[in-house]
């Protein structure tokens, strides 16, 4: 194990921030921490940095103990959330930071900083000045300067968060790209589910300061271990006393199959290539449901539509909802 | 940008010209041209005179040290009030703002029974010591770098504030200790700031008269600083001396202004 983190707790006031939290981060992984706001999950990863220091338990870092290290002594590299740039320093300089200050010849520094550079694809703007560069840049500018005192283990605190939205799906490509070269042991923070499940080997699920479930990215979507991380990772909808996926429930312009529950269709909304239904049952139940947009055209929904519901069986939903790849069906919990 | 009519813009500039220039330009203009109304025989005669060369060195030493002291303390406190929660530091940072408000006089008074020879409460210990505080080099440095204090801290303070300490953090992950972190990353981002504050103290320190006037004694040729001496000629109805110094006052405050807003870069947020 790279990380370890026995029974850490820490409160601000009467906030509790992490509640007596345990759990052990494999080496060489992609681990995301993920999360709603204010759940604890960057007071944790602060915490293994040492910019925190937790009330109590302790954190072990590459069998080191490090609960009472400073920060400057763990060896961890650490990425923020708004870059964090030294920006008096020019990019090759701010990426020599930390080779500097472990005195480093100046030959060595010069040859790493490059190396660093061209991993980030930034050789060209080594002599400019961080307010030059666009966020993903210096986000990237920030990642090399982390990684070039060849930390232990990388932190990532919401290191996409404050890039848009077309800049964050390439960097979170890039990252995934990153790791399978460079193999260092990755800890990132996110509250985005879709940025875990992509780019994770590994998701800690964090909220109200306790750990819900630890996985990977299928075992999390497949078999959530409560209705907490079944709602964090998907959108969920409750079908008669089933709690569902809305793109898990087969929809029927028939009464068809045996148990179907009979609706009409309140609101149609379409969003690019999926339909979403909001179908208000006889028994009162509002239900939301997702079809592809060719499913909608090929029962003839409408506004007012008279349908039937039912959670669609494994094999069956694999044949109705093929067109949405990756997707995988949820066995109802009764 | 608020749109004004063309009389209105124009009668806001008279007045805000007008203002300074009654204010500030004429009455020191006319330093000037007292000073140089005989060409620079007043001047070179003015720094001829003992007293007054003696005065305007002694001006010298004290604003240096008063500066250095209050670089040094204006940046160690304005770290302390904007990194760290401390009980009591909202009162700290008040205390701060005093010497703005309170007259120099009473600056002067104050250190005076503190650390006066015969009754002050420290004065008599430290005078067995061998240590002369008032009337002496020591309490004229200490009264000016009082009134002095909260001009380093209040331009440093926000700057502070405005950079977080985020580059501090990463620079600590980055295995940098407390000093490397500040000589590499904090001082570099506040440079001028401190730069603006060491200006301001500057300036302030050459022209403190009420607080110094007290605790020097004011002694001819031993404890008299240059705004002293501009008093006693004056009195002593030696206009043009008394001109001449006031010049090289003002010239030396001026000079500071200009060779820092001529060296401070273009974009200020450096």
């Amino acid at each position: 194990m790279s990380i370890e983190v026995r029974g850490v707790t820490k409160t601000f006031g009467d906030f509790v921030a992490l509640d007596n939290v345990s759990v052990s981060l494999p080496r060489g992984q992609l681990t995301a921490l993920l999360g709603p706001s204010g759940g604890g999950k960057s007071t944790l990863l602060r915490i293994i940095a040492g910019l925190d220091t937790a009330d109590s338990g302790s954190i072990e870092i590459e069998g080191v103990d490090a609960t009472r290290l400073p920060a400057q002594k763990r060896n961890v590299g650490f990425v923020f959330q708004h870059y964090a740039v030294f920006k008096h320093l020019t990019v090759a300089r701010n990426v020599a930071f930390g080779l500097e200050i472990r005195k480093r010849s100046k030959r060595e520094v010069a040859e790493r900083v490059d190396e660093l550079l061209s991993l980030v694809h930034l050789s060209q703007f080594a002599h400019r000045l961080p307010a030059q560069l666009s966020g993903g840049q210096r986000q990237r500018m920030a990642l090399a300067r982390a990684l070039a005192v060849e930390p232990s283990v990388l932190l990532l605190d919401e290191p996409f968060g404050a890039l848009d939205a077309k800049v964050r799906k390439e960097l979170r490509d890039w990252l995934r790209r990153l790791h399978d070269e460079v193999h260092v042991t990755t800890v990132f923070v996110t509250h985005d589910q879709e940025e875990a499940m992509e780019v994770a080997d590994e998701i800690v699920v964090i909220n109200d300061g306790r750990i819900e479930q630890v996985g990977t990215p299928d075992q999390l979507y497949d078999e959530p271990a409560n209705d907490f991380v079944m709602g964090f990772l998907g959108e969920v909808t409750t079908l008669g006393t089933v709690k569902i996926r809305p793109h898990d429930i087969a929809v029927s312009p028939t009464p068809g199959l045996a148990g179907a529950i009979r609706g009409t269709v309140d609101r149609m909304l379409r969003v690019g290539f999926e339909v979403r239904l909001n179908v208000h049952t006889d028994q009162g139940q509002d239900v939301t449901v997702r079809v592809t947009r060719a499913q909608a055209r090929s029962l003839g929904l409408v506004e007012g539509s008279e349908v039937w519901l039912t959670p669609a069986p494994v094999g069956l939903h694999a044949v109705l909802v093929s067109s949405m790849a990756g997707a995988t069906p949820v066995p109802p919990t009764p | 940008m608020v749109e004004l009519s063309t009389p209105v813009k124009w009668l806001l500039r008279a007045v805000a010209l007008g203002y300074v220039f009654m204010l500030v330009a004429w009455p020191v203009a006319l330093i000037v041209q007292q000073t140089f109304a005989d060409g620079l025989t007043t001047l070179s005669d003015t720094l001829a005179d003992p007293y007054v060369a003696n005065a305007l060195r002694l001006t010298a030493v004290i604003a240096f040290w008063a500066v250095v002291i209050n670089v040094v303390f204006g940046v160690t406190i304005s770290i302390l009030l904007v990194r760290f929660e401390f009980p009591g530091k909202r009162l700290l940072s008040a205390l701060i703002d005093v010497p703005l408000s309170v007259s120099p006089v009473v600056v002067g008074l104050a250190l005076l029974l503190v650390y006066n020879g015969r009754t002050g409460w420290f004065g008599p210990t430290l005078e067995s010591l061998g240590y002369q505080v008032i009337f002496n080099g020591p309490g004229m440095i200490m009264a000016t770098c009082f009134v002095a204090l909260p001009l380093v801290i209040r331009e440093v303070v926000p700057v502070l504030t405005e950079i977080g300490d985020d580059q501090e953090q990463a620079a600590r992950s980055l295995g940098a200790n407390a000093r490397q972190t500040f000589l590499r990353i904090t001082l570099p981002s506040i440079k001028w700031a401190v730069v603006y504050g060491l200006v301001l103290s500057l300036a302030r320190s050459l022209g403190e008269f009420g607080a110094v006037k007290i605790v020097s004694g004011n002694f001819t040729g031993l404890t008299q600083t240059a705004t002293l001496v501009v008093e006693q000629k004056y009195q002593n109805f030696e206009q043009e001396a008394a001109y001449a110094t006031s010049f090289i006052l003002a010239a030396a405050s001026v000079l500071c202004i200009v060779v820092v807003s001529l060296l401070r870069p273009k974009e200020s947020h450096s």
